[in-house]
């Protein structure tokens, strides 16, 4: 502990029991079990992480590195004990390069600041996980977030153009370049997008933007079933059209958000999507309306669409609350993320809906239909051991279905310990053998995040 | 008063969500988890569930709240950290004793109003009934009380007189108790309420307030009581307020959101009106106006060095507007905007919008 000491600062290094106490969480609803580090860290500078990871290498001393804690996979629990690495310390913005469409920050930064920054230089940086009030560059890196926007402007991964990054050992690395395009050797840059901590700590990253769309218009279209909403997304697929939003929410959730927030939600209808279309004043104006067309001729029951910003931020707010409101029906919210294609999104969501009728549980579904990526919230009071028993079935059911379906474990919120178990099932052998040697390429004594994603 | 333990499903509910980080203050300059709403609910749970006890290393994180209610706002669950820190602040001061720095400010704040009762001279002891206004049903009689710091009472009775209205400034008030509320002292708290409630005469319809924390204070009274407290703001807002022909103040002028006026009180657009209504003046939003002072009653003589820091952070954006005047509506946001300023070597005049309102009645 001395030598850590030595590294940051005696107020850096925190010991006491109330101290850890706090660090053995993250956003992941894990009832009452309770995974302490050994110690909290907050570094100010790569060379100080760099010295921390050489030091904990040598004596074999776990390492978890933590940005905000809001991913819902147990990313940030120190299963083995250790270090946790709060970033929270390093949090600029280095530079943004309007010619060369980029900026650089530090890892602890939040994705909301990125965004804010860049936009007064009419830049925009697409990702938009729905915490990214509070969720950081590093740890959105580290998970590959998305959002709402994936359908047109995909996620994290789309947005990472190079990183400096420390490994076990304390060697600093530096994969990508300034460049737009990049070929040289492997792609380390990806591999590190995604990789939950568990291969390199984040120190910097360059991140790629894009210029900011002149206008943007959200739309709310009902519907009187689950599937003629999905009816009207292919059908907007067919027209060519991309919005840059298709998200939608059903009946149970708009009934519980209109329960906490009236914000004038159709609770009578079964489904309703979130569109937004942005770019040129004109080309939303069109986009608009070929949106409506299209919904109306495939049943949408009523459509609103937003006159001005003001609007467009109360249908956001409606939408951005639905997490929120379901944490008020129950005191634990699991929220699921298994992913499907996206003509599969009806099965997906019927099967869901069974699932949750078989083991008697409350559900609110949510998500991201354009990219057949859906969110089930699943609301409940884990002290209720047969309940919790319950959830753990419904989500050995929920895999199955979706892999059955053709999709996967994850599609934003990532493997975590969390879904761990579930991996064996998603992969084919090879496959995880070959994760598992990159693995121990990168961090042979496992001292990274051990215990989580292989 | 609620107990911690009344408080044990409000505090199992947060879902550790962590959105509170983007809101407070202190997590913004700390970058501690301890610091946190997310980070307090769980050591507060430890208790309640046996991990953990209340000891002194606790009660310091119990005092890294600045009561500004930001995250109760913004808290999906809905949690209100503020009151659930302070009925652990009460619970620790049963057990070891109010802080004694708050202690000696809660003392001091009662010696400034002993010292001032004793040489008032202000206080008129006859009602007047007055052009009887729209939301108006009762009485018509208004008391107004003064709190510790009343730099604005002059300018209050001004106003109000020239308004059409006559307040009665009652005898012998002690201070509105919120720095005992705070810091959880809640016999005090008690003793100073029923105190200043038992000035009131029985027939009074309005009770105003200018300071924030005071008139969130009295939100705190039994509810006979704090259902006649109203911000004067508020109050005003309702009337055709008065401007005097040809009077002027030209100047840019900010309005800073106190906590208690905006959160707890739920009045933020009211002040903004008169200001847009007074002839001359240049209205500029700063940006995240609720954000607080960083003063927080006694925190800033608690904690000083983070107290300073949320204060700079606010003097930055008031710096940005470019205003020649912040207005504000409560004596501690004076504080921390005062040292804000100072931290960042700025001066500039800080007054409440009553006071801009008498200077400009002044011209008549
Ligand atoms: C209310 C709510 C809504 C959410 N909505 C979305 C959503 O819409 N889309 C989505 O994709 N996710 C969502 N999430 C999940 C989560 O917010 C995201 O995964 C987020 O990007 C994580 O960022 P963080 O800073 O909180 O990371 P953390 O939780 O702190 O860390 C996540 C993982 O990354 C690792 N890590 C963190 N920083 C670094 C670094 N610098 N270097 C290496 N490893 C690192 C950690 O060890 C951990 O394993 C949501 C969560 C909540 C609570
Ligand atoms: S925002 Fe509310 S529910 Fe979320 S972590 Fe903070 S206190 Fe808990
Ligand atoms: S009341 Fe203010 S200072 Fe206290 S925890 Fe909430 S946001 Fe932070």
């Amino acid at each position: 502990m001395e030598s850590f000491r030595k590294i940051v600062g005696k107020s850096n290094v925190l010991t006491e029991y109330e101290d850890r106490y706090c660090y053995a969480y993250d956003a992941t609803a894990i009832g009452d079990r309770l995974y302490l580090p050994d110690a909290v860290i907050l570094p100010e500078t790569t060379e100080q992480i760099s010295k921390i990871l050489k030091t904990a290498n040598e004596n074999k001393i776990p390492i978890v590195v933590r940005g905000a804690g809001t991913n819902l996979v147990g990313g940030c629990l120190p299963l083995k004990g250790g270090m946790v690495l709060h970033l929270s310390k390093m949090n600029k913005i280095i530079n943004v390069d309007k010619n060369n469409l980029q900026c650089v920050v530090q890892p602890g930064v939040t994705v909301e600041k990125v965004q804010q920054e860049v936009q007064k230089r009419d830049l925009f940086y697409p990702p938009d996980p729905a915490s990214l009030r509070v969720s950081t560059i590093g740890g959105s890196i580290a998970q590959s977030s998305g959002g709402p926007r994936g359908f047109k402007y995909g996620t994290t991964k789309d947005y990472v153009l190079a990183l400096e990054a420390v490994l076990p050992d304390g060697a600093i690395i530096k994969t990508g370049g300034k460049t737009a395009k990049n070929v040289t050797g492997y792609n380390l840059t990806q591999l590190l997008t995604g990789s939950e901590g568990t291969l390199a700590v984040i120190t910097e990253a360059t991140l790629r933007l894009i210029p900011e769309p002149e206008e943007r218009k959200v739309l709310l279209a009902c519907f009187e079933s689950i599937e003629m909403a999905a009816e009207a997304v292919t059908g907007m697929i067919y027209a060519g059209i991309t919005p840059s939003t298709l998200d939608l929410m059903d009946k149970n959730t708009m009934q519980t958000i209109e329960k906490f927030h009236k914000t004038g939600l159709p609770t009578d209808m079964e489904a309703v999507l979130v569109l937004e279309a942005d770019g040129f004043k004109e080309s939303v104006e069109k986009q608009a309306e070929q949106i409506i067309k299209i919904c109306k001729e495939l049943g949408a029951k009523n459509i609103r669409s937003s006159q001005n910003q003001q609007e467009a931020d109360e249908i956001w707010f409606a939408r951005r609350s639905a997490f929120g409101a379901v944490s008020r029906l129950r005191p634990n919210v699991l929220t699921e993320d298994a992913v499907v294609p996206r003509d599969k999104v009806p099965d997906m969501v019927k099967e869901i809906r069974r699932i949750a009728d078989k083991y008697s549980l409350t559900v609110c579904i949510m998500g991201h239909i354009g990219d057949g990526n859906i969110h089930p919230n699943f609301s409940l009071d884990l002290r209720d051991k047969d309940e919790a028993e319950r959830f753990k079935k419904a989500a050995d059911e929920l895999f199955d279905a979706a892999l059955s379906l053709g999709g996967t474990l994850s599609g934003e919120h990532g493997i975590g310990a969390e879904k761990l178990p579930y991996m064996k099932k998603a992969l084919d052998k090879r496959s995880l053998e070959l994760m598992k040697s990159i693995k121990s390429a990168f961090d042979p004594d496992n001292i990274l995040n051990p215990g989580k994603v292989v | 008063m609620k107990k911690l333990r009344d408080y044990s499903e409000e505090i199992y509910k947060c879902t550790k969500c962590g959105l509170c980080q983007a809101v407070c203050p202190i997590f913004l300059e700390t970058g501690l988890e301890t610091s946190v709403s997310r980070g307090k609910f769980t050591i507060l749970n430890g208790i309640i569930n046996g991990h953990l006890k209340l000891n002194k290393k606790i009660g310091k994180y119990l005092e890294m709240c600045l009561g500004c209610r930001a995250c109760f706002d913004f808290c999906p669950a809905g949690i209100n950290a503020e009151e659930i820190i302070y009925a652990a602040r009460a619970e620790y001061a049963e057990k070891y004793g109010v802080n004694p720095i708050k202690k000696l400010a809660i003392v001091t704040l009662n010696l400034i109003q002993g010292l001032r009762r004793s040489g008032s001279k202000r206080s008129s002891h006859s009602f007047m009934r007055f052009r009887v206004k729209p939301g108006m049903t009762g009485s018509g009689k208004i008391a107004y009380f003064p709190g510790c710091f009343d730099t604005s009472a002059k300018a209050v009775k001004t106003v109000l007189e020239k308004n059409g209205y006559d307040v009665y400034i009652p005898k012998g008030f002690s201070c509105c108790g919120m720095a005992a509320r705070s810091a959880g002292d809640i016999n005090t708290f008690n003793k100073l309420m029923q105190n200043n409630i038992s000035k009131i005469p029985e027939d009074t319809e309005f009770i105003l307030t200018e300071c924030a924390s005071c008139g969130s204070a009295w939100q705190d009274y039994p509810e006979n009581i704090a259902k006649k407290a109203i911000n004067i703001y508020k109050f005003l807002d309702k009337t055709d307020i008065y401007i005097p022909e040809n009077a002027k103040y030209n100047k840019t002028v900010t309005w800073h959101d106190p906590c208690h006026l905006a959160r707890f009180q739920k009045v933020s657009g009211e002040p903004r009106n008169i200001l847009k209504k007074i002839p001359g003046i240049k209205f500029v939003e700063m940006e995240e106006p609720g954000k607080c002072c960083g003063a927080a009653g006694t925190f800033c003589i608690t904690n000083s060095k983070v107290s300073l820091a949320v204060s700079k952070s606010k003097a930055k954006n008031i710096i940005s507007t470019k205003a020649d005047i912040v207005a504000t509506g409560c004596s501690g946001c004076k504080i921390g905007i005062a040292q804000g300023l100072a931290g960042l070597g700025k001066i500039k005049p800080i007054v409440s919008s009553i006071e801009i309102l008498a200077e400009l009645y002044s011209q008549e």
